[in-house]
């Protein structure tokens, strides 16, 4: 960092004051995967200021939840984060199975658990592919989504969507796993874990990547929990924290979750936590599944025909790949909430950028900002 | 710099998993010539079997963003032997507007008739948005397309048509 900070003033006029540029970087760039806006002031090359500017994406989703039913809501839900439907679907029914006093089928816990660990594999394949991209590394892409098409098909043979999955339902899942099901999603991991390492070796120890990403982008975990940042980014800084160890839900209790975390806080540091969360994923999933075969019954629960939750307020937070994701939910009762309160965590980690920018170079702009791994949708609602 | 040994060996890594990778078959799917395999349960169309709607309405008031346009009328039916004519509903109008679609499936969920079903067909892109609004006979059409649902895990329970086959051959 202190080379970095190094300044040199040559030729003539230099030295003199100058005016500070701003620069929009978006609402239409490549490298904010979406509509982010970020209003910088630059000094030259170096970041002043910097401003994220949100909301070209939002969709009313919080408002819209208020004039939807149970069932519909999680239509809507799974759409926030379009590259972690699933997690998404299971906040709002965990909250309103936790109002309802609905106590979810054993075969649906672990079930819903190895679902949701395969769609986190599928949403950090994504982005181990598209942050080379977005340095220029074209080939890492292909190898990620190689992987991505593999699973895309176990989870569409279940639920018939690769990617709005629409599987979860108040009080378990949609319906029973076709037969054979559990037997070629095992084949799949392995095939997917058997690969894997190419990912890492393309990339990870690239030099050209390690100069751009190494010491890069520095979030020191004092900032991060300052900002609420969770998940991989959080954990890339040091700060030890995953909902699925320190307050499990669904299955999590019975199965041991070993936390990826990195000191560095740097962009590498972030790319490398969710490399390693994958094969901890693919593990945990596998896991799911051999408890599948072994546990019987129902993957739901009979329903009256009208859901309503009862009058009160629950909060429901699960650990989505991109970190923590709450459900508030208020309801007086009727057969939609009265309010549901979304905390998603892009928002929170895209906050970080106003204190993660300022003293950097416009060249590791992209960098830095394709490191946060968010989703547009995710931020605005 | 570099993860371990000589300037360059991250590269040299890389490049030997792309030599590797070179050398094995390639997993493109030439989808336009080749169709693709996808399971029974892919959602990609509705298909309606109109002989089976009753106009009850139940998936146009459930669907989240209501894409589903109904309109009916009613009529006499002479039973021989009855006091009265019955009457019945008949579908004059059965649209889905699947620009609108958010293909969720709940309206195929909400169906107490097993009269809308998914199929996998996904080719019906239109150059106009107003051509995607798929009338009675269009989604009749899917029917024909609409593979049998997959059998489900022995250790689960069984699908709800099977138990209710089985309870009917058991009482008789």
């Amino acid at each position: 960092m202190a080379e970095a900070l190094r300044e040199l003033t040559v030729g003539t006029g230099a030295g003199i004051e100058t005016e500070d540029m701003i620069l929009n970087i978006g609402p239409q760039h490549p490298s904010t995967h979406g509509v982010l806006r970020l209003k910088l002031a630059l000094d030259g090359e170096r970041v002043v200021t910097a401003e994220p500017i949100i909301g070209y994406m939002h969709r009313g989703a919080e408002k819209l939840f208020e004039v939807r039913d149970y069932r519909q809501i999680i239509v809507l839900a799974n759409r926030h984060d379009w590259l972690s439907a699933f997690a998404n679907e299971l906040g709002v029914a965990l909250a309103v199975e936790r109002m309802m006093g609905i106590e979810v089928p054993e075969r649906a816990v672990w079930l819903r658990t190895a679902l949701a660990e395969l769609n986190r594999v599928l949403s950090h394949l994504m982005f181990l592919g598209s942050y080379p991209l977005e340095l220029g590394a074209i080939t890492p892409v292909f190898y990620a989504f190689r992987e991505r098409e593999a699973l895309q098909a176990i989870m569409e043979e279940v639920s018939g969507g690769r990617m709005h999955y629409m599987f979860n339902r108040v009080g378990g899942v949609k319906e029973e796993v076709p037969a054979g099901w559990t037997r070629r999603a095992r084949e799949v991991i392995g095939q997917v874990r058997g690969r894997l390492p190419d990912l890492d070796r393309i990339i990870r120890g690239n030099e050209i990547f390690l100069a751009r990403t190494v010491g890069v982008g520095v979030l020191s975990a004092e900032q991060a929990a300052a900002f609420g940042a969770s998940g991989p980014v959080a954990r890339a800084s040091g700060l030890d924290f995953d909902l699925r160890r320190d307050e499990p839900y669904l299955a999590y209790g019975q199965l041991d979750v070993p936390v990826v975390t990195r000191t560095a806080g740097d962009c590498h540091a972030r790319f490398e936590v969710l490399l390693d969360q994958v094969h901890v994923s693919l593990d945990l999933a596998e896991q799911c599944l051999t408890r599948l075969d072994q546990i019987g019954g129902p993957v739901n629960v009979r329903l009256p025909k009208v859901v309503k939750a009862p009058e009160g307020h629950t909060y429901a937070w699960t650990e989505n790949p991109l970190g923590v994701n709450g459900y508030y939910l208020v309801s007086r009762g009727e057969k939609t909430p009265w309010r549901m309160k979304l905390r998603t965590a892009s928002y929170a980690n895209v906050q970080a950028l106003s204190t993660l920018l300022p003293g950097t170079l416009v060249p590791d702009l992209v960098a830095i900002l394709g490191s946060m791994f968010f989703v547009v949708g995710d931020i605005d609602k | 710099m570099s993860a371990g040994g000589f300037p360059g060996s991250g590269l040299a890594k890389g490049l030997a998993v792309t030599l590797k990778t070179m050398t094995r078959r390639s997993t493109t799917q030439q989808y336009p010539d080749v169709a693709p395999e996808l399971p029974p349960r892919s959602r990609g169309v509705i298909a309606l079997l109109a002989e089976n709607c009753t106009v009850c309405m139940l998936c146009s008031r459930e669907c989240p963003d209501w894409c589903i346009y109904i309109d009916s009328h009613k009529e006499e039916v002479l039973v021989p032997g009855a006091a009265r004519p019955r009457q019945r509903n008949v579908l004059d109008r059965f649209d889905i507007d699947f620009s609108l679609c958010m293909y969720c499936g709940i309206c195929i969920e909400a169906c107490p008739f097993d009269a809308l079903y998914w199929s996998p067909e996904f080719e019906y892109a239109e150059y106009d948005i107003r051509d995607l609004v798929h009338d009675k006979d269009r989604l009749g059409e899917w029917v024909a397309t609409v593979p049998p649902p997959p059998a489900h895990d022995p250790m689960g329970e069984p699908a709800k048509e099977e138990q209710n086959a089985a309870k009917k051959s058991a009482a008789a």
